[in-house]
């Protein structure tokens, strides 16, 4: 039914009347309620973070009208956080970008040249000479790409295949790096296997919820109302939160305790060794499932070699694990005293000793849930691997309620970055490129000839692989902040940038990504739909259609794996990112990135395109282009396949079964069911066996890969067993000193997701939460001559950014600590920030460095 | 309030002028015709006078129009009333839904008023009580449907206390909560950055001027819980103790959740499968 | 433009021939109430081509059979018609 704004009026009109007179008008002349006539709706997964929920799309005309949580999905049933509400507005920003843009002068590309329109294939010719140029002088990490958590599956397997396969690089990273890739390591070393035992059921079954570095209200907002209503609805629940300042959490909290920045390393030993001094482990659980190791302490804070601190540390970068005893383990935590670990941390001995029992008690299911806090740490590995420790010990794993779970930032952090590998060091499944039997497998599977996929030390049956410049290989990774570096010195040249905006993201922007991304012998590409801050900084620019205007993908962090059809078209000549890899594929002969040798093994390949090569294989190109419908009847476009010439999404996801769920795979455990399937359901999680999802895996009865009688089993490792990996305290990279005499700690507001690209453009979120502030207590502020909604100056050893003073707002930080959200593109705290890492995981650490703030 | 509005404010105003010239010829005695000649001797509802203002008739009488306050609200949202305008000509007041108060700690306004009409007693901005905030639309605020919104809450300069949390079990969902906002008028000020911020196309959360407001317990009815945490103990004599006849196992708490069945007890202290006593150790128990 | 509801109360039974006589005016309409004597009518008008609403309901009150009528809402607006006729769903 049509409706103008006359006919509201009067209906609103009428209606008014006819309640005052008690008159019951007929239907058709009471309020028009069908506005909602000839809207199509279809279900898709969020496009904000990881934790999933299902959204329900309008459409009518093209153009999304409507839109509502999905009732029915179980992570969510119809809710929302304020983000999602307005999930269609982030569509329709006026500034969207529809067409591709260089850097010119003179009609020429110019590093130093404006932004003039050009054809796709002006950018993609352009885009292609640069990376074969660098790819042939450079080597394989003389090219690099950085992707994104955001990607949809198939995009981040069509470029893991670009990368590795076709450019013959392992400098392949995402975003995910920056966020996800501690909790990764910890769970390779501790189980063998990536991503949590347990699901979001949990928070209906846990007794004790602990937080650590997790602040869920804001960053998981559907998933804290879960946990609030258990603590609300559950006689005896309690809520213990732990981070380095008072965030939203603690409005719920029973036991809320800030600690010092860095020991929380402390705590968790602590927690582990009243667990020992009280014989309360679980001893039948130690000896059935669980090995002691330790791994090398004072390895550096992942800075550059040169940096003095790198220097100092014995073990660099090292993480071997040795085997030890269980009385050697409870040795090397019995300096963790309650006394000790209470003045450390600055936690008050009451708040510990409740939170030791908590874990302690026998008859208490714990889920423990921590995100940056965890992750963003120069010791991150070691922390979540801390944490496992005490789980482990109490044999609290695995099961309903009882569950260390690492809760992710991105939307398929889980389903693309970790599932499908595009990390430096990844392949699909779980599979490393350190490992030669691996890449055979990959090969294999991708039709290659073996010996194309760089191994990580370069070598493959023992000899050097041969690199298109005619040298060896050599060693092949290259991790995020290495990249930046890597560009800063000239040593890569080429970067492609899609579905992120790291020049905000990454730390220390003005000593490392702005000068390596502005490098006269580099070139920039960027992918997106908006004009970011790292499009600014970019030389070419695509445009980028975004999430449902493309046929989609995502794994959240119960590892539920969610699909989307293409809802709408995106504007101007905007291509989604699987598009873009594909098509800039054709660009580039086999013969300008693969040397002769490699040829010859698959002499039909030659003067193939690496498109021939990577998708027209014969896998990836076998479903024929269809009308996509749904069980309603209702008709979907699908711009990829109408221009390839096949089901591109279903080619590249059959594809990427073979890894995971084909007969004879070398790693078990990430089984999928089939692409159309996922299409009729609300998300499946992994590992889907015979068409069933399971919810708590290692634990007999829950997880079909443990065989009956065998109870528990860590099947990701060779002998079943889990590793408990004792790991010390040690001090943070640029503690506070006289000078920069605050810790910087930054993160995340409910109301923007990551950098601000999408929520910013959403006027309401805008007004909610304009710009960035300082959160501080306001006795820091006092003795700094500075008040509530006063400008301040923050400096660090990189570089300073003024914003506001908030020392009354929803973060309550402790003297001695300032918090700043990192949205906000007109206050870029990624200035200041350092480029520290964990040695181990690589991943970037936030969360800590010496600042000092004056009055502006 | 957009130019637009405020033109369509006037016509409104104009065309109902002109009705009122044949109002009583048309036997035209509205209930809303009514409502709305009576208002005109207050402040409209959205109409909020600036910190510190006394009450509204006094303050009519203090001001002298001189429009100091405008002048010096470093965020410009003070204006001055016009001819025609529902408002005295030439008082202060603020829209919250476009300009809301910024709660300056210093509050400008105040201090440059000449005469008092703002009182220069209110030192401290979280004293002041321009208006309060009102959740009036609860069919709408999406907090109360369960969507984590609870940006009137974040906003809130008196965090905390003048705008709380209440957090509740959502029943249709069955494991999500509520969170629902919960205006306190013991430190809301009425600065209305709640009702600007409100993320709806019309704010479900708008600040009223108090009478508006604010509804008055029957002055001789006291809250008997609030009564007895002032006074810090029972008003009368405390009750004695009670005493009950009750099964074995079975409690009863007088003041607290009443009957209590003791953890029902399991009918032996074996598990139904022999393996799981076979299995378990009885030297360390 | 303005947009006004009424209530036009009737004689008894009369509602059904006072709707009738009322819809010969411009820009009125009944939208029920007849069984009730209580007739629910909107008067509109369009700025210049229709003649202003007040002039409308001043000449409601001498319409045969009408015994009060009482104004319950009104919109006025100063949107072009354009805007108010275009489609908001």
């Amino acid at each position: 039914m049509k409706l103008t704004r006359r006919d509201f009026i009067k209906s609103n009109a009428v209606a008014a009347a006819a309640s005052v007179a008690g008159v019951t008008l007929p239907v058709s002349q009471s309020l028009a309620a069908d506005a909602d006539d000839g809207i199509r709706w279809d279900k898709a997964a969020c496009r904000y973070c990881g934790t999933g929920c299902s959204v329900l799309m309008g459409v009518k005309d093209g153009k999304v009208v409507a839109s509502q949580g999905d009732p029915d999905a179980p992570v969510n049933k119809g809710l929302n956080c304020i983000k999602g509400y307005f999930l269609p507005k982030i569509l329709y920003g006026e500034d969207r970008l529809t067409k591709p843009l260089l850097r010119k002068t003179n009609g020429k590309y110019d590093k130093n040249g404006k932004f003039e329109e050009v054809s796709w294939e002006e950018a993609f010719q352009t885009m292609a000479d640069k990376w074969v140029a660098a790819r042939k002088a450079k080597g394989p990490k003389g090219v690099g790409m950085f992707g994104s958590g955001q990607w949809t599956v198939w995009e981040g397997y069509a470029a893991q295949k670009l990368l590795k396969a076709g450019f013959r690089s392992n400098s392949l990273e995402p975003n995910a790096r920056h966020c996800m890739a501690s909790a990764v390591g910890a769970f390779m070393r501790a189980f063998g296997i990536d991503e949590p035992m347990g699901c979001y059921d949990d928070l209906e079954h846990a007794d004790v919820f602990v937080l650590w570095g997790a602040n869920m209200a804001e960053m998981h907002p559907i998933l804290w109302s879960r946990l609030t209503d258990t603590r609300l609805t559950k006689p005896g629940c309690e809520v213990h939160v732990l981070s380095t300042f008072e965030h939203r959490c603690y409005e719920l909290a029973d036991n809320g305790m800030v600690f010092e920045p860095q020991t929380d390393l402390a705590i968790l030993n602590y927690i582990a060794n009243y667990i020992i001094q009280n014989k309360a482990y679980n001893k039948e659980f130690i000896d059935k499932h669980v090995n002691f190791t330790k791994t090398p302490t004072d390895i550096g804070y992942g800075l550059r070699a040169n940096d003095p601190r790198e220097k100092a540390a014995k073990n660099r970068n090292k993480g071997k694990l040795t085997k030890i005893s269980f009385e050697e383990y409870a040795k090397s935590v019995e300096p963790y005293t309650l006394e000790y670990t209470s003045k450390l941390s600055k936690v008050p001995k009451d708040n510990l000793l409740r939170l030791a029992k908590a874990y302690a008690d026998p008859n208490k299911k714990v889920a423990s849930y921590w995100t940056m806090g965890f992750n963003q740490h120069t010791r991150g590995v070691w922390v979540n691997g801390l944490c496992y420790n005490v789980h482990l010990l109490m044999g609290k794993i695995a099961e309903p309620g009882n569950s260390p779970f690492s809760l992710t930032g991105q939307p398929s952090a889980c389903g693309t970055a970790r599932e499908v590998g595009t990390f430096t060091h990844r392949l699909p499944a779980d599979l490393v490129t350190k490992k030669d039997a691996h890449c055979k497998f990959a090969e294999k599977t991708w039709k290659l000839p073996a010996g194309t996929i760089p191994r990580a030390n370069g070598k493959t049956d023992g000899a050097d692989q041969t690199d298109i410049s005619g040298k060896p290989m050599g060693k092949t990774l290259i991790h995020a902040v290495a990249m930046h570096r890597a560009l800063n010195d000239g040593k890569m040249n080429t970067f492609w940038v899609m579905c992120n905006n790291n020049m905000q993201a990454a730390a220390n922007m003005n000593d490392e990504s702005y000068p390596g991304w502005r490098n006269p012998n580099n070139f920039i590409t960027v992918s997106d739909p908006y004009p970011t801050v790292s499009a600014q900084a970019a030389d070419l620019i695509l445009p980028t259609a975004m999430w449902i205007e493309k046929e989609g993908a995502y794994g959240n962090a119960e590892r539920r794996t969610q699909f989307w059809r293409e809802q709408v078209a995106a504007p101007g000549e905007s291509k989604s990112d699987v598009w873009q890899v594909m098509e800039f594929s054709k660009y580039v002969k086999v013969e300008d990135v693969w040397p002769a040798d490699l040829i010859a093994k698959k002499p039909e390949y030659a003067g193939k395109t690496l498109y021939d090569v990577l998708y027209a294989n014969g896998t990836v190109d076998k479903f024929p282009t269809k009308q996509v419908t749904d069980s309603r009847g209702n008709k979907y476009d699908n711009h990829e396949s109408a221009h390839f010439g096949f089901y591109v999404q279903k080619g590249l996801f059959e594809e990427y079964r073979l890894f995971n769920s084909a007969k004879g795979i070398p790693k078990k455990g990430h089984e999928m069911a089939d692409f159309d399937t996922y299409h009729k359901v609300r998300g499946l999680r992994w590992p889907v066996i015979d068409g069933k999802e399971t919810l708590w895996r290692f634990r007999e009865g829950y997880d079909p890969h443990v065989a009956k009688g065998e109870g528990v089993k860590f099947y990701g490792k060779p002998d079943g067993k889990a590793n408990i990996i004792t790991a010390p305290y040690e001090p943070a990279a640029e503690p506070p000193d006289k000078e920069y005499d605050l810790w910087l700690c930054t993160g995340r507001v409910l109301e923007h997701w990551h950098s601000g690209s999408m929520t910013r453009r959403v006027p309401e979120l805008y007004r909610a939460v304009p710009d960035a502030v300082v959160y501080m207590h306001p006795k820091d502020a006092k003795k700094r001559r500075l008040r509530n909604g006063a400008l301040a100056k923050l400096t660090t050893r990189r570089g300073e950014i003024v914003c506001k003073v908030d020392t009354k707002g929803r973060n309550k930080c402790p003297e001695g600590l300032i918090f700043v959200p990192w949205f906000d593109a007109g206050r870029l705290v990624n200035k200041l920030t350092l480029d520290q890492t964990d040695p181990l995981s690589k991943e970037t650490d936030y969360k800590k460095c010496g600042v000092k703030v004056t009055r502006a | 309030m957009s130019e637009t509005e405020r033109k369509n404010e006037i016509n409104r105003r104009q065309f109902l002028g002109n009705m009122l010239k044949t109002a009583c010829g048309v036997g035209l005695v509205g209930m809303g015709l009514g409502a709305y000649s009576k208002r005109a001797s207050s402040l409209p509802a959205d109409y909020i006078r600036p910190p510190g203002a006394l009450p509204e008739e006094d303050f009519l009488g203090a001001c002298i129009r001189c429009g100091l306050c405008v002048r010096d609200c470093p965020y410009d949202i003070l204006f001055l009333g016009e001819v025609g305008d529902e408002v005295a000509t030439g008082t202060p007041y603020f829209i919250a839904r476009t300009g809301p108060c910024e709660m300056c700690e210093e509050i400008p306004c105040v201090v440059a008023c000449p005469t008092n009409a703002l009182d220069h007693d209110l030192k401290d901005i979280e004293d002041s009580r321009m208006g309060l905030a009102v959740l009036i639309d609860q069919e709408s605020c999406i907090a109360f449907h369960g969507l984590r919104c609870e940006v009137c809450f974040n906003i809130c300069p008196i965090r905390g206390r003048a705008i709380s949390l209440d957090m509740q079990h959502n029943p249709r969902s069955g494991k999500h909560a509520l969170f629902i906002p919960v205006v306190h008028s013991d430190a809301c000020t009425g600065c209305g950055l709640c009702e600007r911020a409100c993320i709806l196309e019309e704010a479900a959360i708008k600040v009223f001027p108090m009478h508006l407001a604010k509804g008055e317990l029957g002055k001789h009815y006291r809250l008997g819980w609030k009564e007895k945490e002032k006074a810090g103990k029972a008003l009368v004599t405390p009750d004695t103790e009670h005493r009950y006849n009750l099964p074995e196992g079975v409690r009863y708490d007088l003041q607290g959740e009443g009957l209590i069945i003791d953890g029902e007890a399991e009918e032996t202290p074996f598990s139904s499968n022999p393996l799981d006593t076979l299995n378990s150790g009885f030297m360390d128990k | 433009m303005n947009i006004c509801s009424l209530i036009v109360h009737t004689k008894p039974t009369q509602g059904p021939v006072v709707s009738e006589r009322l819809q010969t005016f411009q820009g009125v309409e009944v939208h029920g109430g007849l069984e009730e004597d209580k007739l629910i009518v909107t008067v509109e008008d369009e700025g210049e081509s229709m003649s202003p609403v007040s002039d409308t309901m001043n000449a409601l009150r001498d319409v045969e059979g009408v015994v009060n009528t009482i104004l319950i809402y009104h919109y006025g607006g100063e949107e072009s018609m354009e805007e108010m006729n275009r489609e908001i769903n």
